[in-house]
């Protein structure tokens, strides 16, 4: 009867941002990234790419609670860097990496066919 | 501290190697990268990779014995051929509609009717039945069907008989009309292209030898059958090698085996931290292989998504105030 719509789960509201961020007001260069609407896939991936930058000092996120769709991704890095750089810095590798997948994916199924007919 | 300049990358350069493709499998190796990447990829294709399915449905005349609203979740749940979604869009961000899908860009029209003429046989309702208004999408059953009528291979009797949506007695009919809409998993079930998706660990099995020499051939054999599934292999000389790495599960029954025999070390298993052996079974809505490339595109997409944007942040007074870039 009063149950949510299911898009609600996936589909950003109108008026709400995708992405926001709040400094710490007691550490320098630390900060706390609020993503609506993703969930583990995107936290998950997001926090290991920022452990691979070594002027992270901190990067975790969390899912507040299962109901509330969004995740909270926290990053502090040393003074040479800043979260948002950290973030975006990530956020672009990951988007590189996975552009050089799809290619990859592309060579080796023409491989996987070359081999599949010579096998024949 | 020794640390590099901000904004050098750290990009990775995945690998990949196809083992097996087919229509609705494949089997790849995914190297090089770590388990948050493999398991965001496993995630987005069961959850986030659209297809078609039908999602609204009207009923005409329904005498059969299930209900109407299990009826069309039945008709729900019939893998409908989706090559097309990705470039279709959402009923409710279609502007052509008013998001009640009634129009070419985000909804397609099916029709069935049927009645039990009187014959003494009860009559079968299947997705062959229904009837397409848009020849790109339509039950999966019927688009092999056609498949193979049109390539002259020797008749499969499973293609042709579709999928059983409800079984009408002398008399009884079911007339409806049903709209197809694009959706992802996470909205519905129905809508996951994927039957199953799993990742493992590449397994590194390393016998020591020279401990392994001190056993007698009992010994080895009770050993090497300590493992539940057959992953060594023991010659008739006496010489025990790693026949199948793979069909490993990680049980440590073979460590356990060995410290019981009193020779603890006898053989080292570490999952290799980078490599992964991908396992993919789709529903038949798209292939193997759709299902791997759109789900890097969805990923990709989420990520540009979640790119910041000029005035996300809250570079108020006191932020500026406490310092930073």
């Amino acid at each position: 009867m009063n149950a949510p719509d299911r898009y609600e789960r996936f589909v950003v509201p109108e008026g709400t941002k995708k992405v926001s961020y709040e400094r710490d007001t007691k550490i320098v260069n630390a900060a706390s990234f609020t993503i609506e609407r993703e969930d583990h896939t995107i936290g998950n991936i997001v926090r290991m790419q920022l452990h691979r930058d070594p002027n992270v000092l901190f990067a975790g996120y969390k899912l507040p609670h299962p109901l509330q769709y969004k995740i909270i991704v926290r990053i502090h890095t040393t003074s040479q860097s800043s979260p948002t750089q950290a973030y975006t810095q990530a956020v672009n590798d990951l988007d590189k990496e996975l552009e050089y997948l799809k290619q990859a994916f592309e060579v080796e199924k023409n491989r996987y066919e070359e081999r599949a007919k010579q096998g024949f | 501290m020794d640390r590099p300049a901000a904004g050098s990358s750290y990009q990775r350069f995945p690998r990949v190697r196809i083992r097996e493709l087919k229509d609705d499998y494949a089997k790849f190796e995914l190297r090089d990268t770590d388990a948050s990447i493999a398991n965001a990829l496993r995630r987005v294709m069961i959850a986030e990779v659209p297809t078609v399915a039908i999602d609204l449905v009207e009923i005409e005349v329904n005498s059969s014995v299930l209900n109407d609203e299990f009826i069309a979740h039945r008709l729900g749940l019939i893998p409908l051929t989706s090559a097309a979604a990705m470039q279709m869009r959402f009923s409710r961000d279609c502007d052509a509609c008013d998001g009640d899908g009634s129009c070419e860009y985000c909804s397609v029209e099916f029709n069935l009717s049927a009645r039990a003429t009187d014959s003494d046989q009860t009559l079968e309702v299947t997705s062959n039945d229904l009837r397409s208004a848009d020849p790109k999408v339509c039950p999966v059953d019927q688009a092999r069907a056609y498949q193979l009528a049109l390539s002259g291979n020797d008749y499969d009797p499973n293609a042709e008989r579709g999928i059983l949506i409800v079984k009408l007695r002398r008399g009884q009919e079911l007339r409806l009309r049903a709209i197809a809409r694009k959706g992802i998993g996470k909205d519905h079930a129905k809508w996951s292209p994927a039957a199953t998706v799993t990742f493992m660990y590449e397994p590194d099995i390393l016998i020591n030898e020279e401990l392994m020499d001190t056993l007698t051939f009992d010994e080895k054999r009770s050993w090497v059958e300590s493992s539940p599934t057959k992953v060594f292999d023991l010659s008739a000389n006496g010489k025990v090698t790693v026949c199948d790495a793979e069909a490993y599960t990680y049980d440590d029954e073979v460590i356990k085996k060995a410290e019981a025999m009193g020779k603890p070390g006898l053989v080292e298993i570490n999952a290799k931290e980078d490599s992964f052996i991908f396992t993919v079974e789709t529903t038949g809505a798209i292939t193997a292989y759709e299902l791997i490339m759109n789900a890097i595109t969805v990923l990709r997409q989420k990520l540009d998504a979640i790119g910041l944007q000029d005035d996300d942040g809250d570079l108020g007074e006191l932020g500026a105030h406490l310092g930073g870039p």
